[in-house]
């Protein structure tokens, strides 16, 4: 339903083009190339100075990790002189709640663990986790329930949304497997030691907000 | 390793190919994995396909056996024994699939050669093996001798023995080996050559083990990072540089030479030919002994460099502190939702950055489309009487494409090429077009055709239209060519 309708520059190569619409659309991976896209990636790498040049007018900048293979758009920071000049973002940020946030939290952790482990013997760089690893994953923080298959959907939906974001895939089911998810590395570059540090923090805040009702309480 | 009775109680427990041995259900696994695996010399192969060939394996033994024997589905045993107490296979994602792999743990590929080994061998060749242990020891100690005099004096030796052999044989008197030398030979280099083929696997496990004892040094490092980079300087190489690392390249190095691989398929061959080797029924697969090394030698070197990548990527400056970082943050993100598990914070908690940029483009909207509602008219059936000649249904065109067929071959055997307009002169079209359509299918499936897009043909043909006329009708097409 959407269409970009960017014009190129008149004189600007026509890679432009194929490099900045998938940029914008979303990640490019350097494995994953189909029939169209095979030399997206060394295009994007030969001409990254211009693809950054084009997308600064946007207010954009362009996160190129050449070692884990993919490339996405981020919004520019301000450089915070003119605050009258605020543009307007482009990149929205999704607000999430808290299970979804602990999720992304504990495969940021799957993720690191597997890396310092070498893969465990398996030979891949790809880490997939099935449902019910993830479910295991999160069931020790979340509240007790008697009803198991409540917590089975619920996890299910921050599963879906997580699905949504784009940082777990869906892998096609082997015929008799249940359903596996791979965690894309593109987890590492948003569910950063900033990001975690903001989440840590909130919690404290949370926690002291939670204990001052009942200061207060005592107090009385 | 000291095989005291503690150590092998332990390895009675632990060890995957002892319990492969121990277990009951050995003969099954054994042949199975002996059959899909080793045979064929197969590294890795896709889940859906190794289900299938052992769901074949076990419907022909539950034939035998009764339905009781193996109960449980394929997809079943398979996933046990790669599972962490078995040990026996290993799954795995490659890159570009959805689909898991299985391939053999080296442990299993020991115990396999080693029931290989349990049939009684006719001939025990002892010669030969003494000869090449002579050969070894002489290796080493002319590789280790420093002082040049001596080696001279060696390579001098030899170079007289090399002449007094040459003299004999332009004399006539050309030494052959017998034919129990050379069974004897060959056998040593049959077994030799399949040790060789099993050890790549355990190769591979080598260097795995060898990134992860590297890796979990890294991870677990307290001190700062220079201090780790002077500990581990030349380890980035560190899988390459180790003795199995270097073992391995100079074979790899020796193997790849274009020239020694003729050389050495010509002397199989050779070898394979004559009349002693024969009478030991050497297995096929002998023949191709250097190619199954060079591509189980090339699915090793792959593995290795994958993993020299990926530790070269761990060891990357920013991602290693940032690794260290976050892992401290998660473990206070951790006990913190512990800590307050019963009651968690509701409502949007944090936000996070989308992946794309969100366009939308009002305009690109398509317009509104009422969706087609089906009206569904409640009326009551009545048969109809209508004033149609139902002859039409009847009068079908049949062409007998036979006839066809048998016409084109009479015409070839007077002439080696002829067109199609040629043939509809010979034997005008009486079925019109159904019958010009027939040709061009006879001359898609049995007969050879060539057809000449620059030349253009005109087929007439005439028959009666409805009303009951003549009329003619043609047809213009490239120019077909029916060849003999």
């Amino acid at each position: 339903m959407k269409k970009e309708q960017l014009q190129p520059m008149p004189t600007a190569a026509p890679d432009l083009s194929s490099l900045v619409i998938p940029l914008l659309k979303g990640v490019v991976y350097r494995d994953e190339t189909t029939a169209r896209n095979a030399g997206l990636w060394n295009d994007l790498l030969e001409t990254q100075a211009r693809v950054r040049d084009y997308v600064a007018v946007l207010g954009l900048e362009l996160v190129l990790d050449e070692a884990e293979g993919y490339a996405f758009l981020r919004s520019r920071l301000p450089d915070g002189d003119d605050a009258g000049a605020q543009l307007p973002r482009l990149v929205a940020r999704r607000p999430l709640s808290f299970p979804v946030s602990l999720l992304l939290a504990l495969l940021r952790k799957k993720l690191a663990e597997f890396d310092a482990g070498g893969g465990q013997e398996a030979g891949g760089v790809r880490l997939v986790l099935t449902r019910d690893d993830i479910v295991e994953l999160i069931r020790v923080f979340l509240p007790d329930t008697s009803n198991e298959a409540r917590l089975m959907d619920r996890v299910d939906s921050h599963i879906n949304k997580v699905v949504e974001l784009g940082f777990l895939r869906r892998m096609k089911p082997a015929t008799g497997q249940p359903g596996a998810f791979e965690v894309r590395r593109i987890l590492k570059a948003f569910v950063d030691a900033q990001w975690l540090a903001d989440f840590d923090a909130r919690l404290a805040a949370y926690r002291a907000q939670l204990e001052k009702p009942d200061q207060a309480e005592n107090d009385e | 390793m000291g095989l005291d009775f503690n150590t092998l109680d332990l390895l009675r427990q632990n060890h995957p190919a002892w319990r492969l041995l121990n277990s009951p259900h050995a003969p099954l696994v054994a042949s199975f994995l002996h059959r899909v695996f080793i045979l064929p010399n197969e590294r890795i192969i896709a889940q859906a396909e190794l289900v299938e060939k052992l769901e074949d394996e076990l419907y022909v033994l539950r034939e035998r056996r009764g339905t009781e024997a193996f109960p449980r589905t394929a997809s079943e045993y398979l996933n046990d024994w790669a599972g962490n107490d078995k040990g026996w296979l290993r799954k795995f994602y490659r890159q570009n699939s959805d689909e898991p792999y299985f391939d053999l743990t080296p442990a299993t590929e020991k115990a396999i050669a080693w029931l290989g080994q349990l049939s009684e061998r006719t001939f025990i060749g002892t010669e030969s093996r003494l000869l090449t242990l002579f050969e070894l020891l002489r290796q080493i100690d002319a590789g280790s001798e420093a002082d040049p005099e001596t080696r001279v004096a060696e390579l001098g030796k030899r170079r007289d023995e090399i002449e007094a052999e040459m003299a004999r044989v332009l004399d006539g008197d050309i030494p052959f080996l017998d034919d129990t030398a050379l069974k004897d030979r060959f056998q040593q280099f049959m077994a030799t050559s399949r040790e060789l083929l099993s050890d790549f696997r355990e190769v591979e496990h080598n260097f795995r083990t060898l990134d992860r004892g590297v890796r979990e040094r890294i991870a677990l490092w307290e001190g700062g990072k220079g201090e780790l980079l002077e500990e581990i300087m030349g380890e980035r190489d560190a899988i390459a540089g180790s003795d199995q690392g270097r073992s391995f390249r100079a074979f790899w190095d020796f193997l790849m030479s274009s020239a020694r691989q003729e050389e050495f398929s010509e002397m199989l061959e050779r070898v394979l030919a004559l009349p002693a080797v024969a009478e030991l029924e050497p297995d096929a697969r002998t023949r191709r002994a250097h190619y199954d090394w060079l591509e189980a030698g090339e699915h090793t070197q792959r593995t290795v460099a994958q993993l020299s990548q990926q530790l070269r990527r761990f060891l990357d400056d920013q991602a290693w502190l940032e690794n260290r970082r976050i892992m401290d943050i998660l473990r206070g993100i951790e006990s913190k939702t512990l800590a307050e598990r019963r009651t968690p914070p509701s409502g949007d908690f944090t936000a996070i950055a989308q992946i794309g940029a969100a366009i939308e483009l009002p305009m690109e909207r398509p317009l509104y489309t009422p969706a087609l509602k089906p009206h569904l008219a409640d009326r009551v059936l009545e048969a109809g009487d209508v004033d149609l000649d139902a002859a039409v249904l009847f009068s079908q065109v049949v062409v007998d494409k036979a006839e066809l067929s048998g016409h084109i071959r009479r015409s070839l055997q007077s002439a080696a090429q002829i067109t199609l307009h040629e043939l509809c002169e010979r034997r005008p079209l009486q079925h019109g077009l159904a019958e010009l359509v027939a040709y061009l299918e006879l001359g898609g499936e049995d007969f050879k055709t060539m057809v000449d897009e620059e030349a253009k043909e005109i087929i007439c043909w005439s028959g009666t239209d409805p009303d009951g006329r003549e009329q003619t009708k043609q047809a213009r097409l490239p120019r077909v060519i029916f060849l003999r």
